[in-house]
């Protein structure tokens, strides 16, 4: 089913065709990015609709709505629209955007290579941008539109400026900009609307209308459908234009009261719904006939916009919606979006469900829900949409259903939220274990420890023992669907602690349960964890093996390098390194540093920077192991217990010292000269002395004369020997002074 | 955080049912314009008052703070 979030509203037969505004968005061949920016009722919607129905290329429409304020949600969906522009292309975006805690921008720019791979002309409405509030979501959105590919356009219909920074593309003129004074309809548009909708109107009305409404497209369409019941529609405008009550107050007013009662009755209480099919309207009013009576609207009115051909989803133009809201009254909303939330709720429409039953105020509806379908938002890693309804709750919801303040620290913590929230989310539980005993079970006791065990991340390795061995305890005791997560939790724990045979214990126990695949940062952690331990302790044939492992599963799953293997990568380079490529080494190091990157400094990074620079130093790249090592230092000294980490780093310090005095007993008798260091560059690459010579344009001879030099400087006598010595005296680095 | 009153004017005299969506303010309609007043507690209160003025269409004409009243 395609979801009604992703459809593309039906034009409306009675609607204008606006020729000066579809003229500016094709001239030039149109910007890479439209705004259309104004109030509620300004036709920004139809305009761009009516635009799209008359291009050839794909479109790929989204409506944004509140819960958009979850990054992934949002993107999810547009992803999905990729992925139907032809197979496969929003593929990659899904996979990152399922991958728990992964960055929103790196999905992105997947999208957006899909969006380069499909390789003909698109155009991407995001219809509603004002409904989003949250930063990181408008974020997303900015860093999408910098990455936008040459073939796509993307146009926005917003009702107030979002902070995409618009004042620089503007001055880039990389923008094509729609507001109200544009959209307002002149009088010679109003006059064909008024003729087109067959009213006997003189031109003075019209004149006057115009005014009246200042060209409010929204007031048109609505004087429009009064005007057409009138005898004398002159006359109506005049005493239209000679009150000083608000244009819309007034024309919903003489609209409404001129529908038939049973009309008027439907319309306010399917005003609750947002998007509705005939069989929720049956559902909420008890009838039978919402189908005709919908069609008939739809024909007829041009507040009903249908959302599909087949009559099947509609929603009210916004601005009628509200005043239909207004008319309804308080009282009667509850009750209307009570029922329309248990018919989503028996049609799987889950999210929907919640919504309405949070509308309507129903906390134990909206818990229940939560509860009972908290593994498909979390797995799904609609972390941030679930954290949010958690935190609506009231706190007696919560504790009443623990499993909530529980998985939301969990999300919480995935979230990299402030430890704040976490503990505050952590409290309830806890308060919730003492209050309600008998709700309590392995599983939750499991869940929040694991949550403890999980802030090892800020850098408190002995309390991360302590709650992984406690998450464990309660998995065995009967929680056995999170083992592979928790046992693979403990592990890492234990290895930052330094008891490496236990961790080779647990993470085994992890990697050898049939459902261990299903876990994919569970199953990959552990596969790595035992990849670094065997290459420490010697093993590297084994280490390298589990390394590969998991490296291969993760890109296989994510077709990419995924962050969940990064100790997979540092594990791969101590086993490099052991079997001296130094090379392979460093690059697998750097990578599982780079994937281990986050704003404030962790544990796991930290860890990363010290197996990079123990790399460096037996590469000989020993400047750059001693930045990378202070690095490294000076994230550990934050870490109130930072477990191993400082013995590591101390002897990763005395190999760098040893390294720089054997390398101070080694200086070359005279330093090399330019063209010397030229050559030596071409002998650290692997070039031939040819193909020396052919690139610094050269004879052979003077290549072998330079290389005879080198030797003689640099006191060695082969060319292995020449190009460790370089590195080790820092020779071959860029930028860095021979010496 | 304090309450302050505050004074929002909108375009038009609205009638009724409109003035039924500022559950809570006074408003009162003459002149050609509305005055919507009353104590806003906090900044994401006035947010929400100003959306649902954007919402219903309404174009805005002031907004007006008129001072601390009683801690709120």
């Amino acid at each position: 089913m395609i979801e009604p979030k992703l459809m593309l509203p039906r034009v409306h037969a009675g609607t204008m065709r606006r020729a000066r505004l579809l003229d500016m968005l094709d001239r030039d061949g149109g910007s890479a990015l439209t705004v259309l920016d104004a109030g509620v009722g300004y036709g920004k919607t139809t305009l761009v609709r009516s635009w799209c129905a008359e291009r050839p290329e794909a479109v790929i429409w989204m409506t944004l709505d509140a819960a958009d304020d979850d990054p992934v949600r949002l993107w999810m969906h547009l992803a999905t629209g990729v992925e139907r522009l032809g197979e496969g292309l929003g593929q990659q975006a899904l996979l990152r955007l399922g991958a728990r805690g992964a960055p929103v921008e790196s999905a992105v720019d997947e999208l957006m290579n899909g969006l380069v791979a499909y390789d003909r002309p698109v155009t991407i409405v995001l219809d509603d941008v004002h409904s989003v509030k949250n930063q990181a979501s408008i974020r997303s959105i900015a860093h999408g539109i910098k990455r936008l590919p040459g073939n796509a356009r993307l146009l926005a219909s917003t009702r107030s400026d979002p902070a995409i920074g618009l004042a620089r593309l503007r001055v880039r003129r990389a923008l094509t900009e729609i507001r109200a004074r544009e959209l307002a309809f002149t009088v010679d548009e109003a006059s064909a609307l008024i003729t087109h909708e067959g009213i006997a109107l003189s031109s003075q009305g019209v004149e006057l209308l115009v005014e009246r409404t200042e060209g409010w497209p929204a007031g048109l369409y609505l004087a429009a459908l009064w005007l057409r019941e009138l005898e004398d529609p002159d006359a109506g405008v005049r005493a239209f234009a000679g009150s000083a009550r608000h244009v819309g107050d007034y024309l919903a007013d003489e609209v409404l009261s001129a529908l038939a009662p049973q009309t008027r009755d439907f319309l306010l209480r399917t005003s609750v719904l947002g998007r509705f099919t005939p069989e929720l309207c049956d559902a909420v009013l008890g009838r039978t006939n919402s189908a005709d009576l919908l069609a008939e609207l739809a024909r007829s009115n041009m507040f009903l916009v249908a959302l599909d051909a087949r009559g099947e989803w509609y929603r009210y133009h916004h601005l009628f919606g509200e005043v239909l809201q207004l008319e309804l009254g308080r009282e009667a909303a509850p009750e209307l979006r009570r029922r329309a939330a248990q018919w989503c709720r028996a049609r799987g429409l889950v999210e929907e469900a919640i919504e309405y039953s949070a509308a309507a105020g129903d906390a134990q509806t909206v818990a229940e829900l939560l509860v009972d379908h908290h593994l498909e938002f979390i797995w799904g890693g609609r972390l941030g949409q679930y954290l949010g309804w958690v935190r609506w709750l009231p706190s007696e919801a919560l504790v009443d259903h623990p499993l909530l303040p529980a998985s939301g620290a969990t999300t919480a913590a995935l979230l990299a939220r402030p430890e704040v929230e976490i503990q505050q989310l952590l409290g309830v539980a806890e308060l919730a274990r003492r209050k309600r005993p008998e709700l309590w079970s392995p599983y939750l006791e499991a869940v929040v420890e694991v949550t403890h065990s999980e802030t090892i991340e800020r850098g408190d390795v002995g309390a991360a023992v302590e709650h992984g061995r406690r998450a464990v305890a309660a998995v065995r005791e009967g929680a056995d669907i999170l083992s592979v997560g928790v046992l693979a939790s403990l592990a890492q724990a234990l290895y930052f602690a330094g008891d490496l045979a236990e961790v080779r214990r647990i993470a085994m126990e992890a990697v050898q349960r049939p459902d261990a695949p299903d876990v994919p940062d569970g199953y990959v952690g552990a596969l790595g964890l035992l990849a670094l331990v065997d290459a420490e302790q010697g093993r590297t044939e084994s280490g390298e093996a589990w390394a590969r492992q998991a490296i291969d599963f993760a890109r296989e799953r994510f077709q990419a390098d995924s962050w969940i293997a990064s100790l997979a990568h540092l594990g791969l380079a101590l086993a490099c390194a052991g079997t001296g490529r130094l090379d392979e080494a460093e690059r697998e190091a750097v990578r599982g540093v780079r994937l281990r990157r986050s704003p404030q400094p962790t544990v796991g990074h930290a860890h990363a920077l010290l197996v990079l620079a123990q790399v460096q130093v037996a590469r000989g790249r020993l400047a750059r192991a001693a930045a990378t090592l202070a690095q490294a230092q000076r994230a550990t000294t934050e870490f109130p217990d930072p477990g191993r980490l400082p013995a590591l780093a101390a002897a990763i310090e005395r190999n760098l010292s040893e390294a720089r005095s054997s390398a101070t007993d080694h200086q070359p008798i005279e330093q090399p000269s330019p063209a010397e260091l030229a050559v030596l560059r071409g002998l650290a690459g692997g070039l031939s002395r040819r193909e020396i010579g052919d690139q610094l344009y050269i004879s052979l001879n003077t290549v072998k004369t330079h290389t005879r030099e080198l030797y003689r400087k640099l006191r060695v006598t082969s060319q292995a020997e020449a190009v460790a010595r370089a590195e080790a005296l820092g020779l071959l680095e860029p930028g860095q002074s021979p010496g | 955080m304090s309450a302050h009153d505050y004074r929002v004017v909108v375009e038009g005299e609205l009638g009724a049912r409109y003035a039924s969506a500022f559950e809570g303010m006074t408003v009162s309609a003459h002149d050609g314009v509305t005055e919507i007043s009353g104590s806003i507690i906090d900044p994401s209160h006035l947010q929400g008052l100003l959306e649902r003025i954007a919402g219903l269409g309404l174009q805005l004409r002031s907004v007006t703070s008129l001072g601390t009243d009683r801690a709120g």
